[in-house]
């Protein structure tokens, strides 16, 4: 567990403190700390530092930055630093989410320290990135369209033909605004203090969800620096990004979509951070479907049409009837709906055949012959060994080359493969590669490494140099492109490394400072006058999100609930404040009952005394593995399907979830923990649940997302209590027995303190049953969950089925009306049968046909296709 | 010659499938030696919509989806077709396999990109060691091109056994390789891997062949088949047809359909199901000379 008072600076005493560095700044203990900060920093030998000059003096542009870090204590930087990384955690950015979560290579890290880049850089920066979307557009252009370039040889046709990225179905699909939305660049700085592109993207947005989380984590902790430093604000691009995505629909309104592979992919966290930032549905291949030439998105309430993809899928995948078959991460058919609207996609199938290291060396000339510009950015020194001089040339320089695969898909950034550095290879390797070249050339480059420069990384000892490559991303807008005054700077290995590959995982915002303060800053919700109304209606909600939801809130409901169970057989304190005597037969009763889910032989351990054996019990299923209501199996549950719907939860909902990302870890964690430690463990979750609660009920609107999060946990809940009244007072054993147990189901039900201002008596059988079954304004009681549920159901979609009740909605009638038609007295009766056999009935039917209505639920709004699509082939038959 | 080409082709589903998408390659194409008269595809259950356009390649196809319940598919192209002998061909003579392999990456004036785009392996015919080996045999030094692959459609008729069985579509040409087995389309594999690995010019070709019956037997309907070989292109010539499987240069009995780089490209049918279950097939082709027009 952090500690969580670390950070706990109040901000006037920051900004005081700031104040004063910046008026003093040549006072004495200020030049002091400044030295301290930068004590252990030196440039490395041969590379370009971003910090200091060659004389060892602090570059301008960083000095108001490093001055403000200097004037903070040192255990204020440090609780920056720790509550940054807390920051990273609770924001869930790992790069698999199901992944272990004690894996460290898997962790995203976000380092204090920001690579500044001065205004006047930038500049030149900006040219460049912008002049090279320009440039990737035309290209594209052409080789999706009339191909003069491949005719005429300034790009070799085999080095396109060759490339599996080149989608030949797509040519002719020429989106009016250009093939390219989205434009990110590697960069590396040389000893020379140049900038060079080491790698291009094209296919995807390339994580640029991961820059935006970025900095609104950073700006938590370093805001007043940032500001003071006049860095640029990033809001203003991705509001230029949002019109030219509508501007590209042709639509005043519409309904945009980004396409994700889904949550196990290494990009997932930046498609569900990017699509919540600009407002898109998240969908996955399997949520769209195309008819004739038109895309609709499969919602609740039938098919909508979606009028703008943002492609976080590769191209190659996108429909398996007319690209690869294999896979289903698009839509079947959608190809077809692309030549229909070209600008359907963004960016347009195909785009990601630019990233091609080979065209490299042949990007100054065709700059000069399609724009009539010269190159500003070039790439590093690199040759296509498909062309026979290149390689020729390569053979004979082989020493200071690697080598490298031509193509490589474009992924989180930091993930790129290392090349075969010719180098170090014995003679027998360097055959081998000489081989390889010849006969796979049109698939590899060799390349000359540039290097990395340094910068500050902030650690426990101050300031470290650190190599470092930065992807810039570019955008397009209605009227040409913009470039992202920002990106994400990531540690490379220097020695090892010519890509953006990070050994480390570290990363670094990128300040971009400005000559002038900024104009006032743009919200990305500022409502432009053409497209503001006046809009309540539900964002459509895809089945599958309202699948995860309604598990979201079974799962949270029955942790609860199980661990309410736990806490009252790990310490009977609480009884014993209720003033009884305690057996602990009731709490072992509902253990029991709980242990056995999903796992009917099992055997519990037998303790001497009730109690003793309550206790072992509740040991049992607190470090059970199995079974279906196992503490493990409900957290990692609780984790999953948050993460699946993160895109719909509020970011407070969302960390409070993440509190249960151990899930898979909860056995493990409790090995040699003791009682105590495991109740307040147990406290701690449970408050984390109220907490979840408590988003869900101030900050969600009352949408159909909400209603299945809701009617998960109505029906969990109607479900537990029944289960549990019917194991404990389906079959009366004796006054005392019964007084305990009534005592102790109020406890767990939460009505205690309810039965106690509303009777002044001991706890009463009949009393008790109208409390925690029929009082429907008791937020515990079954009658109100099936009130709520009936609500729900009512204002959700509802199915054509003639005039009678849809099935589900008789389930819940008819189970509501038995509990209001119930006589208490009556239901207290003990029969011939030594059974309170009219209470069981009850309580039974309601086990039944509770789990029955979950069935139905499902059936009728999430499983619309019980099928997965298959594809079918044939081959030619065998003639001879 | 005239000829009336029927391919049927059913699909029966063990349970239902209640929505499908297919793109089909069953209409003929237009080539200097060939003239399409007629064509027909009639599909049953009939599609919802129904588009048909060119692919890549400028090969007609078709793209049907059904969005009703059914059990039973079935798709029945009718095309009729004349085939007129082809300029004869001198193998050895014209350019040589080494001269073709540089006129193709660079041209004095202009790349013609039909046979360019055609010289690069695809991902079905890869080059590898063992398609070099095999290759090395045909493009000996100075050999003119279309000598090397007569050459290498003798060498793959002679080396390679017939086997309905030992492939299916996605069986690697390296896997034909050691084994020597396989079906048409697996032989024209290896014949492309293999004059691509050198850089030269070749397509895919798929279509149907004229069977005759075993001697003294009557021809059944039905019996006949769809086929595959390959083609190679020089600069005087143009593309021209060899039939690995059948020992022989494509003419008369030869009917071409589709051509591009591999199977894949222009497989006759492919589609896209939503139920279904396990599947049969029945299909039956008939390609039957006709003495004039219908």
């Amino acid at each position: 567990m952090p500690a969580t008072k670390c950070a706990g600076r109040l901000l006037p005493v920051e900004m005081h403190h700031l104040e004063r560095t910046m008026m003093n700044a040549s006072h004495n203990t200020e030049v002091q700390s400044l030295a301290e900060l930068l004590s252990g920093y030196a440039a490395l030998p041969g590379s370009y530092d971003e910090l200091l000059a060659e004389d060892g003096d602090l570059r301008p542009h960083w000095r108001t930055y490093v001055e403000a870090m200097a004037g903070l204590v040192a255990r204020e930087r440090l609780g920056r630093a720790a509550r940054l990384e807390r920051l990273v955690r609770e924001t869930g950015l790992v790069h698999d989410i199901f992944a272990d979560p004690e894996t460290e290579r898997a962790q995203w890290r976000l380092n204090l320290a920001p690579l500044i880049i001065s205004a006047q850089e930038w500049r030149s920066l900006e040219r460049g990135l912008d002049q090279r979307a320009r440039l990737f557009n035309a290209i594209l252009a052409d080789v999706y369209g009339p191909q003069e370039l491949l005719r005429s040889g300034q790009i070799p046709p085999a080095l396109i033909f060759a490339d599996p990225a080149y989608l030949r179905n797509c040519h002719e699909i020429a989106p009016p605004g250009g093939h390219l939305q989205f434009y990110a660049a590697d960069l590396a700085r040389g000893p020379d203090g140049q900038w060079r592109v080491i790698d291009s993207h094209a296919e995807t947005p390339a994580g640029i969800g991961y820059v935006v989380a970025n900095r609104v984590m950073h700006s938590e902790v370093t805001n007043d620096i940032f500001a003071h430093c006049q860095t640029r604000r990033i809001a203003a691009h991705f509001h230029r990004q949002q019109d030219a995505l509508i501007k590209r629909t042709g639509t005043r309104e519409p309904n945009m979509a980004l396409l994700t592979p889904g949550p196990d992919h290494d990009d997932y966290f930046s498609h569900a951070y990017l699509a919540r930032y600009l407002g898109l549905h998240l969908v996955e291949g399997g949520d769209l479907r195309v008819v004739g030439d038109e895309v609709f998105l499969k919602t609740l309430e039938g098919l909508k049409p979606i009028d703008g993809i943002v492609r976080c899928i590769e191209g190659a995948r996108s429909d398996p009837l007319e690209l690869d078959p294999g896979y289903f991460e698009g839509p079947v058919g959608l190809l077809n709906a692309c030549r229909k609207a070209p600008s359907l996609s963004a960016n347009a199938l195909g785009s990601a055949v630019i990233e091609n290291r080979g065209l490299s060396g042949y990007l100054p000339a065709l700059c000069r012959s399609l724009l009539g510009e010269e190159l500003i950015l070039w790439d590093t020194p690199r040759w296509w060994l498909g062309d026979d001089i290149a390689r020729a040339h390569v053979q004979t320089n082989l020493e200071s080359m690697v080598v490298r695969p031509a193509r490589e898909g474009t992924g989180r950034p930091g993930r790129a493969a290392l090349g075969r550095s010719t180098s170090t290879l014995s003679d027998a390797d360097r055959e081998h590669l000489k081989q390889d070249m010849a006969m796979y050339g049109q698939k590899l480059v060799a390349e000359q490494p540039i290097g990395f420069s340094t910068m500050p990384a902030q650690t426990a000892q101050g300031f470290r140099p650190q190599a470092i490559a930065v992807r810039f991303y570019v955008g397009g807008t209605s009227d040409g492109f913009s470039v992202l005054p920002s990106g994400v700077a990531m540690a490379v290995d220097s020695r090892a490394a010519v890509a953006l590959s990070a050994s480390t995982g570290d990363t670094h915002d990128v300040w971009v400072l400005q000559d002038e303060p900024e104009k006032p800053f743009v919200s990305l919700w500022t409502p432009q006058l053409e497209n503001a109304r006046v809009d309540r209606a539900q964002r459509a909600l895809q089945s599958r999100v309202a699948d995860n939801l309604f598990w979201l809130g079974r799962y949270l409901e029955r942790a609860d609930w199980t661990m309410r169970v736990v806490r009252s057989g790990l310490g009977h304190g609480r009884l014993e404040y209720f003033g009884t005597s305690w057996s602990g037969h009731a709490s072992a009763i509902c253990l029991r009952l709980l242990l056995e889910k999903g796992r009917p032989d099992h055997a519990p351990k037998h303790g001497a005394k009730e109690a003793q054996r309550s206790l072992d019990l509740a040991m049992d299923l607190v470090s059970s593995t199995d079974g279906d209501y196992s503490l493990e199996q409900s957290f990692s549950g609780i984790y999953r399907v948050a993460s699946l719907t993160r895109d719909r939860l509020s970011l407070e909902a969302w960390r409070t979830a993440s509190v249960f990302r151990d899930g898979a870890q909860w056995h493990r964690q409790l090995q040699g923990i003791s009682v105590s430690e495991i109740q307040n463990e147990i406290e701690d979750k449970l408050a984390a649940i109220a907490t979840f609660g408590g988003h869900m009920h101030e900050s969600m609107t009352r949408n159909y997302g909400w209603f299945f999060l809701d009617m998960g946990r109505r029906l969990e809940r109607a479900y537990n209590l029944c289960d549990a009244l019917h194991a404990l007072f389906a079959t009366p054993e004796s006054a005392e027995s019964d007084a305990e147990r009534l005592k102790y189901v109020l406890d767990l039900a939460d009505s205690y303190i309810t039965y106690r201002s509303r009777y002044r008596v001991e706890p009463m059988l009949p009393l008790v049953l109208d409390l925690l079954l029929l009082d429907e304004t008791n937020p515990r009681s079954l009658a109100y969950q099936l009130a709520i549920l009936t609500t729900r159901l009512e204002a959700l979609p509802q199915p054509n089925e003639g005039t009678s009740l849809p099935r589900e909605r008789r389930i819940v009638l008819e189970l509501l009306t038995a509990v209001r038609l119930a006589n208490l007295n009556e239901m207290g009766e003990v029969e011939a049968s030594g059974n309170r056999e009219r209470l069981s009935r009850l309580l039974q039917h309601a086990q039944t046909e509770l789990p029955a209505l979950s069935d139905v639920i499902s059936r009728r709004y999430f499983r619309l296709v019980d099928d997965e699509p298959h594809r079918i082939g044939m081959r030619s038959e065998p003639a001879q | 010659m005239i000829y009336d080409i029927s391919h049927r082709t059913a699909y029966h589903y063990k349970s239902v499938v209640t929505q499908s998408q297919h793109l089909v390659h069953l209409a003929p194409r237009e080539f200097d030696y060939q003239t399409i008269h007629r064509h027909s595809l009639l599909v049953e259950p009939a599609p919802n919509t129904r588009s048909n356009r060119r692919d890549y390649f400028e090969n007609p196809i078709s793209i049907l989806e059904i969005d009703q319940d059914h059990h039973e598919f079935v798709m029945h192209a009718r095309s009729v077709v004349e085939v007129e002998p082809r300029a004869s061909i001198e193998l050895g003579r014209g350019i040589g396999w080494e001269d073709l392999r540089s006129i193709v990456t660079r041209p004095r004036n202009g790349i013609d990109l039909d046979a360019a785009q055609f010289a690069v392996p695809s991902p079905f015919t890869s080059t590898s060691p063992k398609v070099i080996d095999y290759a090395a045999a045909s493009f000996v030094p100075g050999r003119p091109a279309l000598d090397a692959a007569w050459d290498l459609t003798k060498r793959i008729f002679a080396d390679f056994t017939f086997d309905g069985e030992a492939t299916d579509v996605s069986t690697p040409v390296d896997h034909v390789l050691s084994e020597r087995r396989g079906v048409c389309q697996d032989f024209a594999h290896v014949a492309l891997a293999s004059c691509r690995a050198f850089g030269i010019p070749a397509r895919y070709v798929s279509g149907y062949l004229l069977t005759k019956p075993p001697e003294g037997k009557e021809k059944l309907q039905g019996s006949d088949a769809s086929h595959a070989w390959f083609a190679l292109w020089t600069p005087d010539t143009g593309w021209v047809d060899f039939d690995p499987t059948n020992n022989l240069m494509p003419s008369m009995e030869h009917i071409a359909f589709a051509v591009g780089r591999e199977y894949r490209d222009i497989a006759p049918i492919t589609g896209i199901l939503l139920g279904g279950g396990e599947h049969t097939v029945d299909v039956a082709v008939d390609v039957v000379p006709i003495a004039t027009l219908p």
